[in-house]
């Protein structure tokens, strides 16, 4: 019982061949039905282990990698287009807004702001305006629908 | 330490060659996905990670410094990328084989041994049942082209804490399957 012990641990090292044993253990392995049957059943899960196959990946793999990396290079490059894009309208409305700002404050700009002008036009008669134009807002608007749905389409396809 | 061949290849992909890149995806694909379809059974999945792989390994090569060989830098992602995908094997019995997934195989003399065609299947089930150190180290080292100094270095592991660790997952391997067949 003592050597099936001290046996136990070494199993799997005598199964794959890389230990050797002891003359006295050898002994006790060739006599004892538990601790042979225990080496028995560590050389059929090697040999399992030893006969598995490799499973192969699918034959466009190398194709559907390159694609995904494609398709993250293009999204990175939108990211930084988009990054750009409003790097340059803040920039130039900050000029914009500097340049205000500077001939306002040098003087040569005014702001007056009528707000009489403003109230008349919100009053009855900006109501008239807006429904003599309803068809052509409607039209509009049908077609910033059309254009984001459109967007929307692409972006999804290219996902 | 890199070979001058996977030092160029390295080079040519850093400087967005395509066709590089191509190659080195051709050179490790076999083991990259052999290996993590042995640990994440679920094809298609197991699919998704290998290409993750890929495009985590196409975003590195920038800091890749070379300082181990290409391929264990390569099974360091993969060792990465499996331990996030912890395996719901956990939670398996050897016993959960339905009568339709019973394998019919052509054994050999040697595997009539155990006396149970169902062993190579319970013997997948048995190693979805390891933690997961040792069943990449199963999994990884009969695999062909895998060296134990490739995995003693993916692992961060010295060589001889590699071989005691797979004997020991082995021996865990074969509890598993003598409490099966008593």
């Amino acid at each position: 019982m003592k050597n099936c012990d001290e046996l136990e641990p070494l199993i799997e090292a005598i199964a794959d061949g890389s230990l050797e044993l002891p003359p006295e253990q050898l002994a006790h392995l060739a006599s004892c039905d538990r601790c042979a049957a225990r080496l028995e059943r560590a050389r059929a899960i090697e040999q399992l282990l030893s006969l598995r196959e490799a499973a192969a990946p699918p034959a466009n793999f190398t194709q559907n990698v390159m694609a995904q990396i494609g398709h993250e290079q293009w999204r990175t490059e939108r990211v930084i287009d988009l990054g750009f894009n409003l790097a340059m309208a803040a920039g130039i409305f900050a000029i914009l807004a500097g340049g205000v700002g500077l001939a306002w404050s040098l003087g040569l700009l005014t702001i007056t702001v009528d707000f009489d002008a403003i109230a008349q036009a919100l009053g009855g008669d900006f109501t008239g305006r807006v429904l003599s134009q309803v068809q052509t807002i409607a039209m509009a608007a049908v077609l910033l629908t059309i254009a984001l749905a459109l967007w929307w389409w692409a972006e999804a396809a290219t996902d | 330490m890199r070979s001058t061949s996977e030092q160029e290849l390295v080079e040519r992909c850093r400087q967005g060659d395509e066709t590089a890149f191509r190659e080195l995806v051709d050179q490790y694909k076999g083991m990259v996905f052999a290996l993590i379809v042995r640990t994440v059974t679920d094809r298609a999945r197991a699919e998704e990670l290998a290409q993750d792989v890929f495009l985590k390994v196409h975003k590195g090569l920038l800091y890749f410094r070379g300082e181990s060989k290409l391929s264990t830098w390569i099974y360091r992602i993969v060792i990465n990328a499996l331990s996030q995908e912890r395996p719901r094997a956990a939670a398996l019995s050897l016993d959960d084989v339905g009568e339709g997934d019973r394998p019919q195989l052509q054994l050999g003399a040697e595997d009539r041994s155990f006396g149970d065609l169902l062993l190579k299947d319970r013997l997948q089930k048995a190693i979805e049942r390891l933690p997961l150190q040792y069943q990449v180290l199963v999994n990884g080292h009969y695999l062909k082209g895998m060296r134990y100094e490739d995995l003693a270095e993916a692992l961060n592991l010295p060589m001889g804490t590699v071989k005691t660790h797979l004997h020991r997952a082995k021996r865990q391997l074969r509890h598993l399957l003598e409490t099966e067949f008593r």
